[in-house]
């Protein structure tokens, strides 16, 4: 046999170590090595989570303690960051199992970006309705900015967030605690983060009730009135 | 609308916490982000009165 009939038997070999090494969830030769940067990302990424759980919650405050109803803006802002943390929650557990590629941070940091992009959009528009001098806007503001433009300011840090990791992502692919205090606050943040989730479906089940979508200005819980008899709207 | 968004999301995090497949998680994801968009588009009934 000569060398010109050994040389596909070869690069056919290369292939198929190709194939399994993309395939194969067990933690791959690009995983992450623990540096410096590889703890920040992580604890970024929880930092990320925890702040938009803290902007949910601080919205929820205002919702129920202060008797103010979020607009159907205001519910796509939420989306938005919810649509953003979905990103970081992704990145955390993929580290927290030893399966996070470079691809894989990747991924989830586009997640992050795009629904922070998303959000921005929305909160530009709601901005841009109450930008004339003279308009009251829509709520109270809370130290001196209305929510939307709070919502907006949020969605350019994680904008920048995601660029910094990006450019730092040789050294800084996340890499998660194998155990101790560190592993439990991972926890906690993840914890807070699906128990605020979950309250934001249920309130969103009382705003809306049987409605398809939002009323433009809510003043009550939708699915109460609806239940007490009033007619459902059948649309925004 | 809203209800099925955040019924969504809330489902894409818990299968992100499962550890279910990339390609399931990005979907939902992804179907989650077009009808976020879509209402958006829904919900912007008028050009801004705006000159600049």
């Amino acid at each position: 046999m000569s060398a010109a009939d050994e040389t596909p038997a070869v690069t056919e070999t290369v292939a198929e170590t190709v194939v399994v090494a993309e395939t194969a969830d067990v933690p791959p030769a690009d995983a992450g090595q623990k540096t410096i940067w590889s703890t920040l990302s992580f604890w970024g990424a929880h930092l990320w989570v925890l702040g938009y759980a803290g902007v949910l919650g601080g919205a929820f405050t205002i919702q129920f303690a202060m008797g103010e109803f979020p607009c159907p803006l205001c519910m796509l802002q939420r989306y938005g960051m919810l649509l953003s943390t979905l990103g970081a929650l992704f990145i955390i557990m993929q580290a927290r199992r030893g399966t996070l590629t470079s691809t894989r941070y990747m991924q989830g940091l586009g997640m992050g970006a795009l629904g922070a992009m998303a959000g921005a959009l929305v909160s530009v528009r709601q901005i841009l309705l109450h930008i004339k001098p003279g308009d009251p806007g829509y709520g109270e503001p809370v130290m001196g900015l209305h929510l939307y433009s709070w919502a907006l300011i949020t969605f350019y840090i994680v904008v920048l967030y995601v660029a910094v990791a990006s450019m730092v992502s040789p050294r800084g692919i996340p890499v998660a605690p194998v155990g101790g205090v560190g592993r439990t606050i991972s926890t906690i943040v993840i914890v807070i983060f699906m128990i605020l989730l979950a309250a934001n479906v249920i309130a969103i089940i009382f705003l809306e009730g049987f409605a398809w979508v939002l009323p433009d200005d809510p003043i009550s819980y939708g699915l109460i009135d609806q239940l007490q008899g009033q007619p459902i709207p059948s649309g925004g | 609308m809203d209800i099925i968004i955040l019924t969504l999301l809330f489902i894409t995090a818990v299968l992100i916490l499962m550890g279910a497949k990339r390609g399931l998680i990005l979907s939902l994801w992804v179907i989650s982000l077009i009808l976020m968009l879509g209402l958006f588009r829904y919900h912007v009934t008028s050009a801004l009165d705006l000159s600049f």
